[in-house]
């Protein structure tokens, strides 16, 4: 009798112990206000920039284009989701195994206008789709996050929009032709830092 | 086999200690102050681009296309907060925008523009 109970204890120690080496992080992000469809419907060719403003506000985004301006609202949701089983607990930093996934929702909406102020065109995407994850075994150090979505919750440009000229030098000779100016076409959250306009940034 | 129950209750109660919660903001941008009361005092049509300034102080962001000019003023606030159990973690972040957008013509006479403020939900 007194085995069975030793051997039960035994059994709960190993599973608290494995219980303390796992756990499961969740990150929720939440971007911006949502467009909704009936605002989306309003949008006509030829509608006055003032009209645009009164239903959705001030853009998100915004940039002047040989034809015009471009202006554009945006919202992201994105879910981050993690495991992992480390022996960090018992003071062994020599194994972790990890999983991640992240998973984003958004709505963009891109309009355009002409030099009289007027809507030329205009577009919206909406997404709900995995960004990306996995799942690793990192027998030594941990060195690499299964998820990586530092590019999707970075702040607005407009906030170093002042600093554009110093910052290192590709970045600053192609300060003319970044879609970060507002000077020169926009680009989305998540947009690959080295094609396009920024492909002279070496990055 | 004897099992030491003590060193069980003292790991039980370190995880306990090492759990907590978590809760921050950060703001970025301009100072607000495009409230109502303040753009009720721009007309479009007259009001120029120095009065808007001298209102509303240096932008964000100035674009300009020929001879006519952008300001856009952005302040933008990130709340979140989280909780650590240890074996289960949650965090969540919302980030809001408030942003105003002032457009004049070639002759800094305001033409168009736009403010917006977020209401929290829970007022």
């Amino acid at each position: 009798m007194s085995l069975k109970i030793s051997k039960l204890c035994q059994a709960l120690v190993l599973a608290l112990l494995a219980l303390a080496l796992a756990g499961c992080t969740q990150w929720r992000y939440d971007l911006g206000d949502h467009l909704t469809h009936v605002n989306l419907d309003k949008l006509q060719q030829g509608m006055p920039l003032s009209e645009v403003l009164n239903i959705f506000g001030p853009p998100q985004r915004i940039s002047a284009s040989p034809s015009g301006y471009l202006l554009a609202w945006e919202h992201w949701q994105v879910d981050e989701d993690s495991l992992g089983i480390r022996l960090g607990a018992l003071g062994a930093d020599i194994l972790s195994l990890d999983w991640g996934k992240a998973r984003i929702r958004g709505e963009f909406l891109l309009v355009t206008f002409d030099r009289e102020h007027h809507l030329s065109g205009s577009t919206v995407s909406e997404w709900d789709n995995l960004a990306g994850g996995g799942q690793g075994i990192q027998p030594f150090i941990g060195v690499v996050s299964m998820v990586d979505i530092d590019d999707l919750v970075r702040s607005l440009p407009q906030h170093t929009w002042g600093a554009t000229s110093l910052q290192e030098l590709p970045r600053a000779l192609n300060t003319q032709s970044s879609p970060l100016s507002g000077q020169s076409g926009m680009e989305q959250r998540g947009t690959p830092p080295s094609i396009g306009q920024k492909s002279l940034e070496l990055r | 086999m004897k099992i030491q129950i003590r060193p069980v209750i003292v790991a039980a109660l370190c995880a306990m200690l090492l759990s907590g919660c978590v809760q921050y903001d950060s703001k970025r941008g301009v100072e607000v102050k495009w409230q109502s009361v303040i753009t009720e005092q721009l007309q479009k049509g007259t009001s120029t681009r120095g009065e808007v300034l001298a209102l509303l102080g240096p932008p964000s962001q100035i674009i300009s296309l020929d001879e006519e000019t952008v300001l856009y003023y952005l302040f933008e606030r990130t709340k979140g907060n989280g909780y650590i159990l240890i074996l289960y973690n949650r965090f969540t972040v919302d980030a809001r925008y408030d942003r105003a957008v002032f457009f004049f013509d070639d002759n800094d006479i305001l033409r168009d523009y736009s403010t917006h403020i977020h209401e929290p939900e829970d007022k």
